[in-house]
């Protein structure tokens, strides 16, 4: 029994292309999170990071291999996933806020439809979520009137609503123009400072360095090397990490 | 759509309808159509056709059926087409539920592929033969509620699969079930964006019910030809009834209109 509160053990997905080719995307990850601990998962775009983080909530299935989330493998067919995803938020890279419902209702539907609230509830907590990530005075705009920076503060938040357990952000800034990058990096930054247990697919070299705990760097679908920041930024051993690295530094 | 809100001003296409109508004028002027002879003609057969006995409540009630049968099909086939786009999009996205899908696709298969006519005349002279103490009318709904369920339920397809996969992903990631997810933040976008069409579909429905005279039921079509045979007048009753359905659809195209702003608000 460890004491990770996520759990993985030798996960493996495969995709079966339309030709009907099979495409090896993990090829047997093993790793864990802590309680309040902060993971970057770093690597070349196609080395299965995304889908790494993607498979610890299910939004794939993973093909084999166990994932277990406090205590329960999410991977059995006896799991209830939806009651799983409660404690697990995401944060995707084109946002995803649902553009028919103002931001108040962005916040507040799931927590309202699983009856977790009231809509009084969830309406305070959405106003103090909103303030905390700077924008409470968009609380009844509409989506599309937000900039790129603000609907990603406020996707955050959504996941916030939920009152997770751990967030997952899928390259949360890749899809963001530069000057708006700031912003949301500085609320994750905040939400790491709470303790807040977080996995990060990023490109922000910089950032990872700054917050992350542990630095993951997956190539061709597993992790080839591991470690804190220092180790992995400053000091890498392995030539696939150090070429990344000198590729994507040398800005 | 595009095209509903655009503001023509006087193109091409109005000039040419302009000399047409000149063109038209010219031959009823020179076929005596202006003289006062004419006019007093025109005006015994209005009093004939619509005037005298209260003919013109033929039309109205006729109207009434059409309208009944219209709305009463519409809300069939809207509920119908629903459910069955919805079983499409879900088996589709996963959930194990081949028997409904195959009844789904052939339903649509079905009804999309014979004409609504035949469709109605079987639901009548077959399926309810024997059920002689039904009001027509209501077969007559049923009929074209379920044929337009088929072509609603492939506008409603099309809604929800260009709505943005990430859209169920994140309202998944949330908690919410398939079924939560589909109802609060897949179904309204996607309704959202096949109104025009939807609207399409019933404008085609209200003047498909037209066919409802082919089962004995007094609709606006129907009540015209009933005038024609009683004043063997050829051309006033159904260019009247023409001209209530075209006012009919003129009307609810400005209705949709409104609607369609009323729906993008929020938006850019």
């Amino acid at each position: 029994m460890s004491d990770y509160i996520i759990d993985v053990k030798d996960l493996h997905k495969t995709f079966t292309l339309q030709d009907g080719r099979e495409l090896n995307v993990l090829n047997g990850i093993s790793t864990g999170i802590h309680k309040g601990e902060k993971i970057a998962v770093i690597g070349p775009s196609g080395s299965g990071k995304s889908t790494f983080l993607r498979c610890l909530n299910r939004m794939e299935e993973p093909t084999s291999g166990v994932i277990t989330f406090k205590g329960e493998d999410i991977t059995s067919p006896k799991c209830d996933i939806n009651v799983v995803r409660r404690h697990m938020g995401m944060v995707f890279q084109h946002f995803y806020l649902f553009p028919h419902l103002t931001v108040r209702k962005n916040l507040t539907l799931a927590p309202v439809d699983l009856k977790l609230m009231t809509q009084e509830e969830a309406d305070t907590r959405a106003l103090e979520l909103l303030t905390r990530v700077g924008l409470a005075d968009k609380i009844d705009e509409w989506p599309d009137r937000l900039s790129g920076g603000q609907k990603q503060r406020v996707a955050i938040a959504r996941a916030m609503a939920m009152n997770p357990d751990v967030l997952l952000f899928d390259e949360p800034t890749s899809a963001l123009d530069p000057e708006m990058i700031g912003e949301v990096l500085d609320v994750m930054k905040e939400l790491a400072d709470d303790g807040m247990t977080m996995y990060l697919v990023t490109h922000e070299m910089g950032f990872a360095h700054q917050v992350a705990d542990r630095v993951l760097f997956i190539d061709k679908g597993i992790i080839s090397e591991e470690g804190t920041p220092d180790e992995v930024f400053d000091h890498p051993k392995q030539p696939r990490t150090i070429e990344f690295l000198s590729k994507v530094l040398r800005r | 759509m595009k095209c509903q809100s655009k503001h023509y001003g006087a193109g091409r296409g109005d000039i040419l309808l302009g000399l047409f109508g000149v063109f038209l004028l010219y031959l009823l002027y020179t076929s005596g159509f202006f003289t006062a002879a004419a006019w007093q003609d025109f005006n015994r057969r209005f009093y004939q056709n619509f005037v005298k006995d209260a003919r013109y409540m033929m039309l109205v009630d006729g109207l009434k059926s059409t309208i009944f049968m219209t709305a009463g099909a519409t809300i069939i086939g809207v509920i119908v087409g629903l459910i069955l786009s919805v079983i499409r999009v879900a088996y589709k996205g996963g959930v194990p539920i081949p028997v409904l899908n195959k009844f789904a696709e052939t339903y649509i298969t079905v009804l999309r592929g014979t004409p609504a006519m035949v469709q109605l005349l079987i639901w009548n002279f077959t399926i309810f033969a024997s059920a002689r103490d039904l009001n027509t009318q209501y077969i007559a709904i049923l009929a074209f509620g379920l044929n337009s369920g088929a072509y609603v339920a492939e506008i409603f397809r099309g809604g929800i699969e260009s709505i943005d996969a990430g859209q169920m992903e994140a309202a998944r990631s949330l908690g919410l079930t398939y079924g939560s997810s589909m109802k609060h933040v897949i179904l309204p976008q996607a309704l959202r964006n096949v109104v025009p069409m939807l609207f399409n579909e019933f404008i085609a429905l209200l003047k498909e019910t037209s066919i409802a005279g082919y089962i004995g039921i007094d609709d606006l079509t129907r009540a015209g030809q009933n005038i024609q045979a009683l004043t063997l007048e050829h051309s006033q009753p159904l260019v009247m009834v023409a001209i209530i359905y075209l006012v009919i659809v003129l009307l609810l195209t400005r209705f949709v209109r409104k609607l369609e702003e009323w729906l993008s608000r929020g938006r850019r």
